[in-house]
């Protein structure tokens, strides 16, 4: 957005609560990066509230935070790196209504996103392969970029797939496999998610765009200013941002338009915070949905270990340390019937577990009477070097449902003295159904391997830092905040652009679509605006 | 060495150790009750215990060898080294003295304490000088202990800070000539040779 309201000569600013980290910054330390608050604030300091039944208490948490830096997630994502597929916009008119969850079909059409789906691709840097298959979406060009290079358990998880009957897809990273617009080509480290990438090679927003933007010489980036409030005009049109900089001084930044993007959990709390006499239930909210229709994706997982020793010769090459596996299956994104209980089913990624060794040693340690120590646990941490865990991760379909949303609570607040984010998680007991099936059809493909030992994680999860549908985009001012191009409909002059705007959350990470997206608000606004409109 | 501290602080949580799946693993943050607490906020409340008497941050002699023979009964030496050969001890001392483990540092403490205490108890000698079945059976109390009770809460930290002494970055004193690494087949282009985790975490994470 700030990239192409730059190259467009507008002047832009943008407010970024936590620092603007450097290459430099990013370094290999596991107690910095993933165990600390480097990325994420301490629930204390910054607490989001979070309850799994609307009649419980709310409890502090850390969840549904992403990176507080210039570039948020992307700077500490894995850069899993997929599109919706067609069905995604239409789920309502394709699938029909779903008793209990408010299903919805998007403004948009797969076709009118799919040209800033390349155009996202090749301003961040995708590393893939398109192969043809029965699941594809469609897609004009190539990646940008050639695959990353993989592991050999890749080739051999392709064939138990395919003797399963499965279509095992490469899948596409926001990960430069060779140099691209002067950044250095992945160093295969091993260490993606939960840390910034220290070559650059990672496809972050800090890494691409947004270096970009302020080649422009219109762009400016200001870090450690937390958003307070945007304020109204008489007219109830957005005319500033006041925020807290980096000394905890109010400021206040005056704009022609405000677009924020903050993460959908978060940006609903700044419209529910900017309340004024125009909007006293929040900005943009007269008709009460913000915060509304808050869905995140729906997680499982399961675990095979294999152990290197005894497949000295079947597997020679299984203690090799190449870190990518990038496998996904998406025969189940969509059932042709009812007959497990969901149609819009999700995605299976496959990955090697996270070489962190403090995380893995936490883990085999276990917690409460069940846990180990002493020789016990120092045999398990030496198998544990002896093995490599290959694991999926679901991202499936989350249903919006009344009950999953965000408010904010006045009675918490931040150590800037901002009232908190409470987030109220009330699934939708579809979700449960599609997620046990595809954790089973995962573990099918992973006993045929015949690991040493399968392990379920979870059936039940929901991964929060893919957030989505707090500001619903919708032809309907009384059933969406946004319009289709996701201005508000109550609020001329002000944009959303992080995942607020998808009613739906998808069955794929949704990194890509907000990065198109994005590319597709910006170009509307541009138009827009050079028009004076 | 009985010596004035204020009263632990209560918690109202078990330590909070939250998994982000989506990351890969990787993000689990370690921090005690999410509720603010001023009285442990101000670092004040807390006298800067043994600092100035050992050369150790946190703990006193005392209560450093018994953080010692805690840790090297979770992590024992044998054919490959221990806790203490990995230094992990002097890991927990300075981490204990950063701003976001405050709040913890005030629930450890008096955790070394209870240990002595226990082991006072069943055996007539303190943790330090009982033999190491003898602390095993004192570390085992305190882990099969009700899941909410300080106990449970202490065997949590221990073994938590236990194992970020042995596989952690080098530069926050443990994981001695990266003996962890090596135990558990962990390698990485490491951080330059100047890098100190801990002065990173100041500058950047806790502002």
């Amino acid at each position: 957005m700030a990239l192409q309201l730059g190259r467009a000569g507008f002047k832009v600013v943008v407010l970024e609560k936590g620092a603007y980290y450097q290459k430099e910054d990013f370094v290999h330390d596991e107690i910095l990066n993933s165990r600390r608050n480097f990325f994420m604030p301490l629930p204390w300091d910054e607490p989001h509230l979070i309850r799994y039944d609307p009649g419980d208490k709310y409890r502090r948490t850390n969840a549904a935070w992403t990176a507080n830096c210039v570039g948020g997630g992307t700077v500490h994502m894995s850069g899993y790196f997929y599109r919706l597929k067609p069905i995604d916009f239409r789920l309502r008119s394709e699938l029909g209504p779903v008793a209990g969850a408010n299903v919805a079909d998007w403004p948009i059409r797969y076709e009118d996103l799919a040209p800033f789906y390349d155009l996202a691709e090749e301003e961040l840097g995708v590393s893939g392969e398109a192969v043809p298959h029965p699941f594809a979406e469609p897609r004009k060009k190539p990646y940008p970029l050639p695959p990353l290079e993989e592991h050999p358990i890749s080739k051999q998880l392709d064939i138990t797939c395919r003797k399963l009957g499965y279509h095992p897809l490469p899948t596409a990273r926001g990960i430069i496999s060779r140099a691209y617009r002067g950044r250095a080509a992945c160093g295969y480290c091993a260490l993606c998610g939960s840390y910034g990438c220290e070559m650059d090679a990672k496809s972050g927003t800090n890494s691409s765009v947004i270096p970009a933007a302020v080649a422009t010489g219109n762009v400016e980036i200001r870090p450690r200013c937390m958003a307070q409030s945007v304020e109204v005009d008489a007219d109830g049109k957005a005319k500033s941002v006041v925020y807290l900089d980096g000394h905890g001084v109010a400021q206040e930044q005056r704009a022609k338009v405000v677009v924020v993007s903050c993460t959908a959990v978060e940006s609903a709390r700044l419209l529910l915070n900017s309340t004024s006499s125009r909007f006293p239930k929040g900005l943009a909210n007269d008709n009460g949905l913000v915060g509304k229709n808050l869905v995140f994706s729906s997680f499982g997982e399961s675990r095979a270990t294999f152990q290197i020793s005894r497949r000295k010769e079947s597997w020679p090459w299984l203690g090799d340390p190449a870190p990518f596996v990038q496998r996904s299956l998406q025969d189940f994104y969509l059932m042709p019937d009812n007959r497990h209980g969901f149609r819009k089913g999700g995605t299976l990624g496959f990955m090697w577990t996270h070489p962190n060794p403090i995380f893995a040693a936490v883990r085999i340690a276990g917690s409460g009477k069940a846990a180990v120590f002493g020789k016990e646990l120092k045999d398990k941490l030496r198998e544990y070097r002896d093995s490599k865990i290959l694991q999926f991760e679901i991202y499936g379909e989350f249903l919006p449902t009344p009950g999953t949303q965000v408010t904010v609570d006045s009675s918490v607040k931040d150590k800037y003295g901002i009232p908190v984010a409470a987030i109220t998680i009330d699934r939708h007991p579809m979700d449960f159904k599609l997620t046990k099936y595809l954790v089973e059809r995962g573990e099918e493909v992973l006993k045929a391997m015949n690991p040493e030992k399968l392990e379920r994680v979870s059936t039940r999860g929901e991964t929060t830092i893919l957030q989505h549908g707090t500001c619903r985009f919708g032809k309907d001012p009384a059933t969406s905040v946004l319009d289709k191009n996701c201005r508000a409909h109550e609020v001329p002059n002000l944009y959303v652009v992080d995942g607020s705007f998808m009613p739906s959350s998808g069955g794929v990470p949704t990194t890509l679509t907000i990065a198109a997206n994005s590319f597709r608000v910006a170009d509307a606004l541009v138009k827009r605006m050079k028009r004076g409109d | 060495m009985p010596r004035a501290r204020p009263k632990a602080t209560r918690f109202s949580r078990r330590v909070f150790i939250h998994r982000l799946a989506f990351l890969g693993g990787g993000v689990v943050l370690i921090g005690p009750a999410c509720k603010r607490d001023p009285s442990v906020a101000e670092s004040k409340a807390l006298p800067d215990s043994g600092a100035s008497r050992s050369a150790n941050q946190t703990f006193t002699p005392e209560e450093m060898a018994i953080v010692a023979a805690a840790c090297n009964r979770i992590i024992p030496p044998d054919q490959d080294p221990g806790a203490v050969d990995a230094n992990v001890p002097q890991y927990i001392d300075r981490m204990l003295q950063t701003a976001e483990m405050r709040k913890i540092k005030a629930e450890f403490v008096p955790g070394v304490a209870a240990l002595n205490r226990q082991s006072t108890r069943l055996f007539g000698q303190g943790f330090a000088e009982a033999t190491d079945a003898q602390r095993d059976q004192v570390l085992t109390l305190f882990k099969d202990s009700a899941p909410a009770s300080d106990e449970a809460r202490f065997f949590d930290l221990l073994m938590v800070f236990t194992l970020e002494g042995l596989l952690g970055d080098p530069s926050y004193g443990g994981n001695k000539d990266r003996v962890g690494w090596a135990l558990v087949g962990f390698g990485t282009s490491e951080p330059p040779l100047a890098y100190d985790g801990i002065r990173h975490l100041h500058s950047h994470g806790a502002r």
